[in-house]
């Protein structure tokens, strides 16, 4: 029978390719060996059909290589398919004897296409089409046409088979049928999917590739015009905490859910619009001999993003905590937060209360065994772990959160056993609950896998788009760029 | 100085030891209003005084630190725990004037001096605050008529009511005002603000007495919190040992043990820490806590007459006036024992392993519980100080022994209840002597192993019922309420 040893790998190495002028694969690095049974997926927009289309020979490759692609690739695709019917309206148009066109009959466009008859037979009755063999192509229907492009690409015994969407439109029986005719092929050809729906990916997969846009930035200026998409992240379907967090960001990116509402039966107080929400005077941090922070004037401004930078002792976290409250010499530095000048009287409750709040330390210290709900809740209050009745209007906001985390079937569960990764989307949740005019992402990345980096990413974009919250961001990797941030300090070590 | 209790009728002192009342959150709906811009001065900068202070502050109250010269001098430890933190800190002549309440978070054994040193340069009217009722009580301090006395004390270490504060919560704390000294009649709503100022009023906050503190404190820490701890990791460490049983495992089974067993205890009372073993382990440690009830009552008794007495605290007093010869003694002694010097082997030991081997040590923390609860009801202690000093300090104690065994425990408590410790360990080691020579493997290092799990019927409903219907836990469970309606993780 068919080995698969007749094949080679194919390998993508840095190719970029484009798809006239309207969108570009960058630089892709992702090797199929024969064995391998890939599913490709992504939020829209993001070059899935893109780089199914690649595989097949579609597409200018402007720089790297594609090497070890078969000779007989068949691709199923809606492109492909309006492309086929494209063709059978040009012929039509084409017909210059005075004869209505009957157009190609659906017959003649599998078997001419196929050389084994035999299992074209087969597969039009299995497909139940032995009825329509004699109508013209261009009068089926969609479901129809898609039914005798996987006729065509099947009976060909490809050495490459690449279904892009290939479940969509089709009906029950018909799924299950061309799911298991799929899962009898595997011994025989490596197939690639693009699928939108986690759950209609067949249990024969091997792998999942995540692509995502790459966000428009104006200063690129280079010869990629129109919108870019990269391979972000591979993942063995065997590794089910990826697989799973593959799944959560997939939602997350394609979600229409928005950032739920502050909570409307309990605003935190008006803040004076003239004045700006911190203000750091001449802010020394000192110990013993060893200055952190010298002189450090800074203010920032209702609606001015920042960013925060500087090498490891820099004291960013340092500088982070004089505005929290956090740090004991908030009160031997000159500092306006909120409305309150530090050290006449106010409590650090009265400043919390405008301060979201996320860092790894957070992490560490939040080891109460209370669950993801409350974890939420809790930053309605500011507090590790919750210690007061929640209202429901506190709950129902919770609830909104997690299912726009797709965590809404773990909302009882205890947050010390979730991941790393979800115990960090949840305290960036936490912070943003209630709407703070300062959001403080201190690394919100760090710590955290390529995968969960992504989650978060997202996260954090969703909360940014149309928010009213100030950010201020704290960040190593230049990468996990947020959009909208104009603002920079950078911090320099002193010691 | 007279011991103060020993003034009073035995109509006062009943009346005082009665005092013990769970406050209701209403009661705190004032907040910090009382001690809002009033200058509060710390005197000692160590984990209590430090700690306490970092939160006042963040509830924004004025804290400042008096040290002695000489700490201001010489820097030490004190003047940079309280200057590195941002706190203005001075001498206790430039401080003391100024202030409208000290705050005493010194030792017990520094009390006398450091408030016969204070109390002159505190201005008309102001208030003194104790964390612990001692000097008052025991040692008898008259304080002057004008200045208020209370108590605020928070019933866990000073790192932990930091890091409950900052977490948004509090530590379990107890407050008092001393009646002889409340002129204005503002004590309680000093001590209420001064509550809520370190965050204990979110925990939950127990209204008592000078005296009913320390009467129950000092019964607590030297029977059951420490003394039973240290008594039952000496005992069955060596009895594992003579059995056969792995040092390195029997190290770890005791050091984690009794953290884990009490947390049992600290959800669901001695009950739900014997509902943990299995019915004929159930039944086995029911029997060994009944035989060592009968065994150590006499010393439960003997440690609440002496302290009722004041014999204790005399006693101890003389120790701290012979430069704590003999605490310092104990101490090394300790350190000495064969459980303090095998360190815990890298062996795993499950949750439930350390309920199914470690019957004895369950068996042990119950009879202390209830003995030690019994007997301060019987001396006129009320139920709610009682539970408080016995069953639920236990876990926290528990907690250090996890941490760096019974050095750290002695370390953590203090010197007052590192030396009863040594006091109750040295009588109940050679009481319990022949007790321990009946113990083998199956109660402690080994577990029962029965082939089959079944009990007399009669004979369960028997300890089922005893367990349950134990005075501690009818208040336990009333408290616990309390405590998990403020708190829902426990």
């Amino acid at each position: 029978m068919d080995s698969l040893t007749r094949l080679d790998n194919i390998r993508l190495s840095k190719a970029t390719v484009s798809f006239e002028d309207r969108f570009t694969l960058s630089e892709i690095d992702w090797t199929i060996t024969p064995e391998q049974h890939w599913v490709i997926t992504g939020p829209n927009g993001a070059g899935k059909s893109a780089l199914a289309a690649a595989l097949a020979g579609i597409g200018d490759i402007q720089s790297g290589s594609i090497q070890g692609l078969p000779n007989n690739v068949e691709i199923v695709s809606f492109e492909a398919q309006a492309e086929l019917i494209a063709q059978e309206l040009k012929k039509d148009d084409a017909d210059i004897m005075d004869v209505i066109s009957l157009g190609t009959p659906v017959s003649e466009m599998i078997f001419d296409h196929c050389q084994e008859a035999e299992l074209a037979q087969a597969l039009v009755e299995k497909f139940g089409l032995s009825k329509l063999l004699e109508r013209a192509f261009r009068k089926l229907s969609t479901g129809e046409t898609r039914k005798v492009m996987l006729i065509r690409a099947l009976a060909n015994k490809p050495d490459l088979l690449i279904l892009d969407e290939p479940f969509d439109g089709l009906d029950v029986d018909t799924l299950a049928m061309l799911q298991a005719h799929l899962a009898s092929l595997i011994d025989t050809v490596p197939m690639v999917m693009v699928l939108n729906r986690f759950d209609e990916m067949p249990d024969f997969i091997t792998h999942v590739a995540y692509l995502d846009k790459e966000r428009e930035d104006k200063e690129r200026g280079d010869k990629q015009s129109g919108d870019i998409g990269r391979l972000k992240l591979t993942v063995d379907r065997q590794d089910d905490t990826a697989f799973n967090e593959l799944y959560q960001l997939l939602h997350l990116k394609t979600t229409d859910l928005s950032v739920p509402e502050a909570d409307p039966t309990n605003k935190l107080p008006a803040l004076d619009p003239s004045q700006p929400l911190v203000k750091l005077t001449q802010a020394t941090i000192q110990y013993g001999d060893t200055v952190i922070v010298d002189k450090l004037d800074w203010t920032i401004e209702r609606g001015q993003h920042w960013q925060l930078s500087g090498p490891n002792g820099s004291g960013k976290t340092c500088v982070l905590s004089l505005i929290t409250g956090d740090h004991p010499q908030c009160y031997t530095n000159d500092i306006f937060v909120f409305g309150f000048q530090r050290g006449n009287g106010e409590s650090i409750w009265q400043i919390k209360q405008f301060i979201g709040y996320v860092s790894t330390n957070l992490q560490w210290e939040y080891r109460v065994s209370t669950s993801c709900k409350n974890v939420i809740i809790s930053g309605f209050y500011d507090s590790i772990g919750m210690y007061t009745k929640s209202t429901d209007s506190q709950k129902k906001i919770a609830d909104q959160w997690l299912e726009l985390l797709g965590m809404q079937d773990r909302a009882d569960q205890p947050f010390n056993k979730l991941s790393y990764g979800d115990q960090r989307l949840l305290l960036i949740a936490r912070a943003m609950v209630k709407h703070p005019p300062l959001l403080i992402l201190d690394e919100p990345c760090l710590g955290l896998d390529d995968i969960n980096r992504q989650l978060v990413l997202a996260l954090i974009e969703k909360i940014c788009q149309g928010s009213e919250t100030t950010v201020l961001y704290v960040n190593h990797h230049a990468e996990d760029q947020i959009t909208g941030i104009e603002h920079y300090l950078g911090l320099e070590k002193n010691h | 100085m007279a011991n103060y209790f020993n003034t009073l009728p035995l109509r006062e002192q009943l009346a005082q030891l009665a005092q013990c009342r769970f406050m209701h959150t209403a009661e705190f709906a004032d907040g910090v209003e009382a001690l809002k811009g009033k200058k509060m001065v710390v005197i000692g900068c160590g984990a209590q005084g430090l700690n306490q202070g970092l939160n006042l502050r963040d509830s924004g109250l004025d804290v400042s630190y008096a040290l002695r010269p000489e700490a201001i001098e010489q820097k030490r430890q004190s003047w940079k725990n309280a200057s590195e933190n941002g706190f203005v800190v001075g001498t206790y002549e430039e401080l003391i004037p100024t202030a409208d309440v000290v705050l005493n978070l010194t030792p017990d054994k520094q009390h006398t001096s450091v408030v016969n040193t204070v109390m002159p340069l505190m201005k008309e009217g102001a208030c003194l605050s104790y964390s612990h009722g001692f000097n008052i009580v025991e040692e008898g301090m008259k304080i002057r008529d004008d200045l208020t006395v209370i108590m605020v004390a928070p019933k866990c270490p000073g790192s932990e009511v930091r890091a409950e504060y900052v977490r948004g919560f509090g530590v379990p704390t107890l407050i008092a005002v001393h009646e002889d000294n409340d002129p204005k009649g503002e004590g309680l709503a000093l001590a209420k603000a001064y509550a809520v100022g370190t965050g204990g009023h979110k925990a939950g906050v127990l209204m008592s007495s000078f005296i009913a503190e320390v009467k129950s404190d000092l019964m607590g820490e030297q029977t059951i919190l420490c003394g039973m701890l240290q008594t039952g990791s000496l005992l069955c460490f060596d009895k594992m040992i003579e059995e056969g049983i792995d040092p390195g495992y029997a190290s770890r089974l005791i050091q984690y043990g009794w953290e884990t067993v009490t947390e049992a205890l600290k959800y669901g009372g001695v009950t739900n820490m014997l509902d943990r073993l299995s019915n004929p382990a159930k039944i086995k440690a029911f029997d060994l806590s009944e035989e060592l009830k009968d065994i150590m009552r006499p010393l439960y008794n003997k440690h609440q007459d002496d302290i009722m007495s004041g014999h204790f605290s005399k006693t101890m007093m003389e120790d701290w006036a012979n430069d704590d010869a003999n605490l310092l003694k104990w101490r090394a002694e300790t350190a000495e024992t064969n459980f303090e010097k095998t360190p815990a082997g890298d062996v795993e030991i499950s949750e439930q392993e350390f309920f199914d081997n470690g019957i004895l040590m369950v068996a042990m923390v119950k009879a202390g519980v209830e003995l030690a609860f019994e007997t301060m009801t019987a001396a006129g202690i009320i139920a709610e100080s009682a539970y408080y000093e016995s069953l639920h300090e236990t876990p926290l104690i528990a907690n250090t022994i996890a941490r760096k065994k019974l050095y750290e425990m002695n370390a953590t408590i203090s010197d007052t209840a590192e030396y009863g410790c040594y006091l109750y360990n040295h009588a109940c080691v050679p009481l319990l002597a022949g007790f321990m020579k009946g113990i083998k493997s199956d109660v402690i290092g080994k577990g029962l192993s029965l082939d089959d799990n079944g009990v007399d019927n009669a004979r369960l409903i028997e300890v089922n019922t005893a367990l349950r219907s134990h005075p501690v836990e009818a208040v336990g469970s009333v408290l616990r309420g309390y405590m998990a309606d403020m708190k829902k993780i426990v």
